[in-house]
């Protein structure tokens, strides 16, 4: 794999150039502990030492609300609508690069969600290395520290001005070349790539898992009766934040609304969750997952199991963002998934 | 078709050809494919109905598959908006359409064999596709057993059809409703008192059974009890189908898409998962 070695005063000009094509999102301090991806403008502070983007990338491939068809209502003849603005997400740590190859698998699998295809199609997703380690994070521990693909270039600081940058995609090099003549990483500056991702994976580590995260879906299968389900949930206030957060939760609602003539209209998807009382209720009100402990349940066995048996890899990056948001305190998929392992430790 | 264009949420126009009222809520609907080709639907699938302004649902197709003809049936209860809307259709109006979708019953496993068919209430309405596929190909069926359970006898629906079916020996049926009224002169009593009055011969026998949540334990119970085994027990689950392409997750039974894996599914498949039945 080519790496190539980029250095700090280089990028205002390259920003500059990629931001002219594309709308261009970096991290950057919102307020005391609270960092995003935004809109880069000339003069940005950049915060290369965000913990975690609260907001989750998934929003830009699969925005809170996307229009899917315009109807008439007097033909009734449908058209599909398609937005793919091309679009830079640069500085996507590694646990947001898995959720994204995950979201890819799920909405490409069968009959291929054109609408997020076309999205994810015109996205570059420039990978950064963490420098610092969210406290509520444990991505180091479910197989998330590293993305081996997903990204077209990946970043990494390993200097107070220099980075590497590893070529994910022919995409991603003519980018970097965009900023003139490229130069090839040294020995030295790789070595120094590999310290900078050791380092902070021993940070990472600090806090995680009992257990090896490839055995969560056995557990689970243990555990469906769980009293720890009935435990948290009591708790639960069915809000949905833990969903709408979450860097992997994809699940939506479809919903429509016409013009005040009654003529045009448009059928729109939005964010849904799981924790949401009505999710999973039907017509007469019957609902299949009436209570808390069901929702509750049910979230994070597609965390740990569901997802698993899909596609070989767990449902949770581990990125901490439910931790932060749940007003309840119970959503921590390390907290729930390392008591099962106590509670279960005799049957091991 | 454009396949640059191509998305699976672009429904097609269907136009409304006949409707009949089967009771005070459920109303059975004709529609006729705009593009000219039959729906290509097998028993036990779905569609995606959409009325424009007011929303998509999900609806069982209650007619047989047809290679002729380009219309369908469904059958829907008055019970929200979209139902709603549909009801205030009249013939001539269109509305999109989506599908079909999901999985159906096994009927090429059925040849030769004898098939139970258990409708509770509305189960009849998805039924009614593989019934009639059935009769239509009848000597390639053993014997035909059709129990149907209503709550009330002013909820029955397709009355005078399943009449005609037990006048006409092709196949036997069994009626039951649960509060009788001073008309009903029948079996009395849940679903389940019909099975032990159908000798049926265990290891030879299909069931197909579509109907409420609630029926579906007790029914698998009753034919365990009688010898019939898991995997010859196929069943229809009903759950919030929005998508019908297994993404948008309101369907899940565990890890189960309602709408790609079932709505059918072999009893077999789906015993370990605890939302199933």
């Amino acid at each position: 794999m080519t790496t190539y070695t980029v250095y700090k005063e280089q990028l205002p000009g390259l920003f500059e150039k990629w931001s002219q094509q594309h709308a261009l999102h970096v991290p950057a301090k919102l307020r005391e502990g609270f960092y995003d991806l935004v809109p880069w403008k000339k003069g940005l502070e950049i915060a290369w030492d965000f913990d975690v983007a609260y907001n989750s990338p998934k929003r830009f491939l699969l925005p809170p609300r996307e229009t899917l068809i315009t109807f008439n209502l007097k033909t009734c003849e449908a058209a599909p609508v398609f937005e793919a603005p091309p679009q830079i997400l640069f500085g996507v740590h590694p646990y947001d690069v898995k959720a994204i190859n995950q979201l890819d698998q799920l909405l490409e699998s069968g009959a291929p969600d054109q609408n997020y295809v076309r999205r994810r199609a015109a996205t570059v997703i420039m990978a950064f290395e963490p420098l610092t380690v969210s406290p509520a994070a444990f991505w180091a521990t479910v197989g998330a520290a590293t993305a081996a693909h997903g990204y077209d270039l990946y970043w990494t600081k390993i200097g107070p001005a220099a980075f590497t940058v590893e070529v994910g995609s022919v995409r991603g090099e003519e980018l970097l070349a965009m900023g003139g003549p490229l130069l090839l990483s040294t020995a030295g500056d790789k070595e120094g790539a590999r310290r900078a991702k050791a380092r902070i994976l021993f940070k990472a580590r600090r806090s995680g898992l009992r257990y090896n995260w490839e055995e969560t879906p056995r557990l689970l299968a243990k555990c469906w009766d769980s009293p720890l389900w009935r435990r948290y949930s009591q708790m639960c206030l069915a809000c949905g934040s833990c969903n709408l957060v979450c860097p992997t939760c994809y699940c939506f609602d479809i919903r429509e609304e016409a013009d005040d003539l009654l003529e045009e209209g448009i059928r729109y998807r939005e964010w849904d969750g799981c924790m949401l009382e009505s999710f999973a209720k039907v017509a007469g009100n019957h609902n299949f997952r009436p209570k808390a402990q069901d929702r509750y349940r049910h979230r994070y066995f597609r965390k740990g199991k569901y997802i698993y048996d899909k596609i070989g890899e767990l449902g949770c990056v581990g990125c901490g963002r439910c931790v932060r948001a749940c007003t309840a305190g119970i959503a921590n998929p390390l907290k729930v998934f390392n008591e099962l392992w106590e509670e279960t430790v005799h049957e091991h | 078709m454009n396949t640059k264009l191509f998305s699976p949420y672009v429904p097609r126009p269907v136009t409304l050809v006949e409707k009949t009222q089967l009771s005070d809520f459920v109303t059975r609907f004709t529609f006729e494919q705009d593009n000219g080709k039959p729906l290509a639907h097998k028993p036990g699938q779905f569609v995606n109905l959409s009325v424009y302004g007011i929303g998509e649902a999900p609806f069982s197709i209650s007619s047989p598959p047809r290679r002729t003809h380009n219309t369908f049936e469904i059958a829907v209860r008055r019970i929200g908006a979209v139902t709603g809307a549909l009801h205030a259709l009249e013939p001539g109006a269109k509305v999109g359409l989506r599908g079909p979708y999901g999985s159906s019953f096994p009927v090429m496993k059925f040849v030769g064999k004898d098939v139970l068919i258990v409708a509770g209430g509305l189960g009849y309405i998805p039924l009614r596709s593989l019934l009639f596929y059935q009769l239509r190909h009848r000597d390639e069926f053993g014997r035909m057993v059709l129990m149907v359970g209503t709550r009330e006898p002013k909820e029955r629906i397709f009355v005078d059809e399943i009449a005609d079916l037990a006048k006409s020996g092709d196949i036997e049926v069994l009626e039951t409703v649960d509060m009788p009224d001073d008309t009903w002169k029948g079996n009395v009593g849940v679903i389940t008192t019909l099975l032990p009055k159908a000798e049926l011969d265990p290891g030879n026998t299909f069931v197909a059974m579509v109907g409420p949540p609630i029926m579906y334990r007790f029914v698998i119970a009753e034919c365990r009890k009688k010898g019939i085994a898991s995997d010859q027990i196929f069943v229809s689950l009903e759950r919030k189908m929005k998508c019908g392409l297994g993404k948008c997750g309101h369907c899940q039974i565990n890890e189960l898409n309602t709408c790609i894996d079932g709505p059918v599914f072999c009893y077999t498949d789906i015993e370990a998962y605890q939302e199933a039945i």
